[in-house]
């Protein structure tokens, strides 16, 4: 105990931006619960602050070498600065593209920027977690802040809905992934991820080595199932397309990308330590996830008529492709290739996505609605820029040059192959191929139909364009020069 | 050589040049057709430059190569060069360009700004695709080709155009992903062998692979090359988005389709497959030549019982490109100088007939056979129009579709006599369904009183046809200006074919000059 208390670090430097964002969510719920008419500002003005202050901070952290802390439960390193930067800016991004949003569905209150912060500290600690115990408590942190937003329209019964269904199953998936690792420690001795995995190293069953104890195995088998609940992959995506439909749209937005950027990158760093033990029925059980979510995504997407719904499936396919690249991370030799491959595709994604949920919430009507495909026909007549935006979050989405989405799924893919994944990435790019008929869809109605019935005004407000306009620049430039975004994410995977 | 960053600029010129088109004023159709006319002409001058600067005699692989480092830690390098193939694919593309610009005044009747920007983005598209060495960067360009592609037949397109366009879209899809794992596999490879990546066509040439038997890494990777290119060309059976893509797109749609982007399957062949799996191609030689053949034969009878004039034309490509392949396929200089020769003929002839039916049907709202006959004595100038560039297409001797024709036929008679008479019929089927259609239309009586008062090409039309139908006779007669700088590359192609060990003795092949099979000027 003397010992523990120590070791305690007094040295916090490189906490600098989760201190930061702790900071500027606590002075962001002090100043919620003043009651002014500006406080909603004051507020939103902390929110971006703060988010533009971690980015910077996190920056920083990017070029600053690896660093444990308190007992080696957290880890500073480039690889949590580089995803610390990509929640920060996605949050901020969200809150920044609400405004108009919020106005719209009278749901203008300050709590929405408290939650988002807190949503984000949750991920960024998240991604540092070396530990059982602070993955957890930092999974629930984000989780809980999420659960609220997505019933935050409170008077409306499909956001009620999605909030009780993402609760409880959301939940559940939580109790079992601590279950799985109660038991994982059960077997082990401690919670530690190192630990875990040399524990997995040294039990693979390879020539005289002892077999794994069942507990652990049963432990592995519910804390991976935690993790595929988490990042949506089949079987346990069935509560994302409900969620997706019933949240506001920036939400749903800030969801697909943060959220599942977080969750990716937890799960990447517990596994990438596995190497050779990864090999085997994990290998499989996870090649077996990937296959089916990316099939089942695909051809559930094909029938979709919602906007909201169509774009969840094409999420959950998305899913399937990460998974790929987290197949090929655990080759030793691929897995810096393969790991920034992957880190490179969440960004990507990030961008994409968050742009097309931000424009969804553009142009939807009051209460979300007004987003079937037949809706938006037309709109390259009515709003040649939203059209337009939408069109290159699309083509992104499906992988066509010159966008990041292409650029990104190249990386993958080819680091796939250098795996020898061989087989599923051309299950993939098949897959990828039926995509492109339901994401053509959506284009066909907003260009080659003419508008029906009158059009709901969109909710243009300035964030909101700012923001269009600087993920389709960015799609767009990472379609053509992806160079300093490869190079940045090969740099924060060196030395993992 | 002159600049040495003219090809990027003739590349990208169209693309900027359209983008800055977007912010005329979108009521003054004029400025923008003619801001559209004037982008067009510019890159057709720019690339006159190039061809004038080409060296024929040159012992370099490529001229105007431009390299510069893009994304390194991917080995990807922007690599751009011509040589004596894609030389004439470009001037094909930038001679096209202006001709649909200008031929599509009339026709199209909405959202100019968005067209004429479409049309000139596709240009940076395909010279892009026909200039890339490097085959990420080809790759980029083939897929991006697709979406004004895309956008062009399903906004302007017919009353099914929805349907065609994402035919198109989807059919070009599946085939080229495919051919994008053999690329990975590829780069993966030479990371291997070599240590570093890299996606440069002549850094890709060196990769060893294994080429014994069916299932071997060569023949599976050239069949995944191989599909890709042959939807493009199209090759039967691949051929059925065709006649749909065709037959709904807008006449600029179809022209430049036929045109150009067919061409993109043959040469996406020529460049990239044949270099890269020497041995597959000797390997799969058997069965292209009778796909081919089979296409010539199948297209040529399908086109024979079509009601349609376009869909008519639609599928004697499908026959005429079946040319392309057997030539390609025959494996002999002779032969494949025919099949470079019939892309830009069917290129010239078959883009012609798409303009002039989409002039007619300006006029008469349709392309049914039967609702003409008789047109000559109504329209005398566009019946002459018609008459040369249809005789262009049934190979008339001293017409340009002759050369191509018979250099294919010449050539593939020394490798397989069996496809050469096989593919012969097509000359004859040719000359049946193209003559016959042509005497249904102009021919006979007026049996349709609307027909009779149908005006006759305009001052704006014959500009548009009079340098098609001067091409059909130049080709026709003096096919040796266009061999000459072409047979270095296509010899050099050839050798480097003819040795199963790809790429290590086809540099002193290549220099000492294996030219005792080019054709006759």
């Amino acid at each position: 105990m003397e010992n523990a208390i120590k070791d305690l670090p007094l040295d916090l430097t490189g906490l600098g931006p989760h201190g930061a964002v702790v900071a500027g969510a606590l002075l962001a719920t002090l100043l919620s619960a003043v009651r002014t008419k500006m406080n909603r500002w004051w507020v939103l003005w902390v929110g971006l602050a703060t988010t533009a202050g971690g980015l910077v901070l996190s920056a920083n952290g990017m070029f600053a070498p690896a660093k444990e802390m308190f007992n080696r439960m957290i880890v500073l390193d480039p690889y949590a600065s580089f995803f610390n930067a990509l929640f920060l800016a996605v949050a901020g991004l969200t809150m920044l593209s609400s405004v108009k949003y919020l106005d719209r569905e009278e749901l203008n209150f300050p709590e929405y920027t408290v939650l988002l912060l807190f949503s984000v500290i949750g991920m960024m600690f998240m991604v540092s977690a070396q530990d059982l115990i602070v993955f957890f408590v930092s999974l629930e942190i984000m989780s809980l802040s999420v659960y609220v937003l997505v019933g935050f329209r409170r008077a409306d019964r499909k956001s009620n809905e999605a909030a009780m269904k993402y609760f409880i199953l959301g939940g559940v998936a939580s109790a079992v992934l601590l279950y799985g690792a109660a038991l994982l420690y059960g077997a082990t001795g401690s919670v530690q991820f190192k630990d875990i995995q040399n524990y997995a190293l040294s039990h693979s069953g390879t020539a005289g080595a002892p077999t794994m104890d069942m507990i652990f195995v049963l432990g592995g088998w519910l804390v991976l199932a935690g993790f595929l609940f988490k990042v949506a992959a089949a079987p346990f995506h069935m509560w994302m397309p409900d969620v997706y439909e019933g949240a506001p749209s920036p939400i749903t937005g800030f969801m697909t990308t943060g959220l599942k950027a977080a969750s990716f990158a937890a799960f990447l760093r517990f596994i990438m330590g596995l190497g050779p033990a990864f090999e085997g029925k994990l290998h499989d059980l996870i090649w077996i996830c990937a296959a089916i979510t990316m099939v089942l995504g695909n051809v559930i997407a094909l029938t979709q008529n919602n906007l909201k719904r169509l774009l969840a499936y094409s999420s959950i396919s998305h899913t399937g492709y990460l998974l790929i690249g987290l197949l090929a991370c655990a080759v030793p030799a691929q897995r810096e290739a393969a790991l920034s491959a992957s880190m490179i595709y969440l960004v990507s994604y990030s961008v994409m996505n968050l742009g097309a949920f931000v424009l969804l919430g553009v142009i939807s009507s009051k209460g979300d609605t007004g987003l079937m495909i037949h809706d938006v026909a037309g709109l390259s007549r009515r709003h040649p820029w939203l059209a337009f935006f939408l069109a290159v979050f699309l083509f992104s989405m499906a992988g066509i040059p010159p966008t990041a989405g292409f650029v990104s799924k190249y990386l993958v893919f080819y680091s796939a192959i250098q795996a020898g994944e061989i087989s599923l990435v051309i299950l993939a790019v098949l897959c990828s191929a039926m995509s492109v008929y339901y994401y053509l869809k959506v284009l066909v109605s907003m260009y080659m139909q003419e508008p029906v019935g009158t059009a709901s005004k969109p909710a243009f407000g300035a964030g909101a364009m700012i923001v269009l306009v600087a993920l389709v620049l960015l799609t767009l430039k990472w379609g053509v020069a992806p160079s300093p975004l490869v190079d940045l994410a090969k740099h924060a995977v060196v030395g993992l | 050589m002159g600049f040495d960053k003219a090809l990027s600029a003739l590349v990208f010129f169209p693309l900027a040049w359209g983008i800055l088109g977007l912010f005329l004023p979108e009521k003054k159709h004029a400025w923008i057709k003619g801001w559209a006319l004037l982008g067009a002409m510019a890159a057709l001058v720019g690339s006159i430059y190039l061809y004038l600067q080409y060296d024929g005699g040159s012992a370099a692989e490529y001229q105007f190569t431009e390299a510069w480092t893009w994304i390194p830690a991917m080995g990807v390098r922007y690599l751009v060069g011509l040589d004596g193939i894609s030389l004439w694919l470009v001037l094909l593309t930038t001679f096209f360009t202006p001709v649909v610009v200008l031929g599509s005044f009339n026709a199209v009747e909405k959202r100019f700004k968005e067209y004429y920007f479409l049309l000139l983005a596709l240009e940076t598209g395909m010279l892009g695709a026909f200039v890339s060495l490097d085959i990420f960067l080809f790759y980029l360009f083939w897929e991006a080709m697709l979406i004004p592609m895309y956008f062009l037949i399903g906004i302007w397109g017919g009353k099914e155009r929805v349907y065609a366009a994402t035919k198109f879209f989807l059919y070009t899809m599946v085939g080229s992903l495919l051919m994008l794992v053999a690329i990975f596999y590829l780069a993966v490879q030479h990371k291997t062998q070599f240590g570093e990546v890299s996606t440069a066509l002549s850094d890709l040439v060196r990769v060893k692979l294994d080429g014994q038997g069916w299932w071997s890494t060569q023949s599976v990777l050239f069949l995944a090359f191989a599909l890709a290119f042959s939807i493009k060309v199209p090759l039967f059976p691949f051929h059925t988005w065709l006649p749909d893509a065709h037959v709904q797109a807008p006449t600029a749609g179809s022209v430049i389709l036929a045109s150009i982007l067919l061409k993109m399957g043959g040469y996406g062949l020529l460049r990239f497959a044949f270099p890269l799996f020497p041995q597959a191609v000797h390997q799969y030689q058997g069965i292209f030549l009778a796909l081919g053949a089979t296409a010539i034969v199948y297209g040529a009878c399908v086109a024979m019982i079509q009601p349609d004039i376009k869909k008519l034309v639609a599928y004697s490509s499908v026959s005429h490109m079946g040319y392309v392949i057997v030539g390609l396929f025959s494996l002999n200089s002779l032969a494949v100088h025919g099949s470079v020769y019939q892309m830009l003929n069917h290129g010239i002839s078959t883009g012609g007939l798409f303009l002039l039916v989409g002039m007619i049907y300006e006029r008469r709202h349709t392309r049914e056979i039967t609702e003409y006959g008789g047109i000559t004595k109504a329209v005398p100038l566009f019946a002459i129009a018609f008459l040369i560039i249809t005789l262009s297409s049934v190979a008339l001797p001293g017409t340009n579709g002759f050369i191509g024709e018979f250099l294919i036929l010449l050539g593939t008679w020394q490798t397989a006599p069996w496809i050469a008479a096989i593919s012969g019929l097509g000359v004859i089927l040719g000359a049946v369904y193209m003559l016959w259609m042509f005497q249904r239309v102009m021919y006979g009586p007026i049996k349709h009183e609307e027909n009779k008062n149908l005006k006759d090409l305009g001052f704006r039309e014959v500009v548009v046809l009079l340098p098609l139908l001067f091409l059909v006779f130049f080709m026709g007669i003096k096919p040796g200006f266009f061999f000459q700088k072409m047979t270095p590359s296509i010899d050099r192609l050839m050798a480097r074919v003819a040795t199963s060990e790809p790429a290590a003795q086809t540099k002193e092949i290549s220099q000492n000059g294996k030219r005792d099979q080019r054709p006759a000027s």
